[in-house]
């Protein structure tokens, strides 16, 4: 028997049909502007690398509404990437202490706290407490 | 399901995938994402705008030694090169979601420019690091 099965056909918009697809879809495109946030740094490290009044310039032009705006949105990407990342660290792989397993409130609470403390350490790398005191 | 006839299954041996390698660079970069945008995305990039970091902190002698310190290869590492591979990972399957290309040659644009941004990233990092203050 050679008969061709049936094939459904897959529309480019499938995942306009359900929520759960859009949301796949949406935590995908965190990426957009993740590659321009990687792109600023990119410019960023050139701008170091050619001395003083290169980095001048490289600040006055992060200063411009549209890309403070694009960043802004990279920020929020990242954070959405980060819940969804971070939900899905105790499900993939859940930690266990002695007989029970830690609770999965408190493995992703846990990682917040750690976005928290980069925070932090990076504010105290560029000198944040010698800038206040 | 009709049981198959010898002659449908294949020959030879499956290729071995190369896909662990992409997807640990993937998952790699997708925890740095996670951990380490947020706090670059708001005191680097927004920290001026929103008032949590002065001009004088982010001045070019802090950030030429912070970023051209040995360590801060490790920093380039986590921040562009790995979120790189996040990035092109989910383009990759995202243009096949989208129907918009598949296949090899999608495949090698996107890894491949996820390696050679990457090459550039070194390359200023280990170029920029003379320049004199």
């Amino acid at each position: 028997m050679s008969r061709k099965p049936y094939q459904p056909p897959m529309p480019a918009s499938w995942w306009l049909k359900h929520p759960a697809y859009r949301f796949y879809m949406l935590r995908e495109a965190t990426v957009l502007p993740l590659l321009f946030f990687i792109g600023c740094l990119l410019y960023g490290l050139y701008a170091l690398g050619q001395g003083e009044a290169s980095w001048r310039q490289y600040q006055a032009w992060l200063q411009q509404p549209w890309v403070l705006a694009l960043n802004g949105l990279a920020l929020l990407a990242s954070l959405f990437h980060a819940w969804t990342f971070f939900v899905l660290f105790p499900q993939v792989m859940p930690l266990r202490l002695g007989s029970h397993t830690l609770p999965a409130w408190l493995m992703v609470s846990a990682q917040w706290a750690g976005v928290l403390l980069t925070v932090i350490a990076l504010w105290w790398l560029l000198g944040g407490l010698d800038a206040d005191a | 399901m009709p049981t198959l006839k010898q002659n449908d299954t294949p020959s030879t041996a499956p290729r071995r995938s190369d896909e662990p390698i992409w997807w640990s660079l993937f998952s790699a970069g997708g925890v740095c994402v996670a951990m380490l945008v947020p706090a670059i995305a708001l005191l680097v990039l927004l920290g001026i705008p929103l008032g949590l970091v002065s001009a004088e902190q982010l001045s070019y002698q802090r950030l030429h030694a912070l970023v051209f310190h040995p360590l801060g290869l490790g920093v380039v590492l986590a921040v562009i090169v790995l979120p790189l591979f996040h990035a092109m990972h989910r383009i990759h399957h995202g243009l096949h979601d989208l129907k918009l290309a598949h296949g090899r040659l999608a495949k090698w644009l996107c890894y491949g420019s996820a390696v050679l941004l990457s090459a550039v990233a070194l390359w200023l990092w280990l170029s920029g690091g003379n320049t004199s203050v």
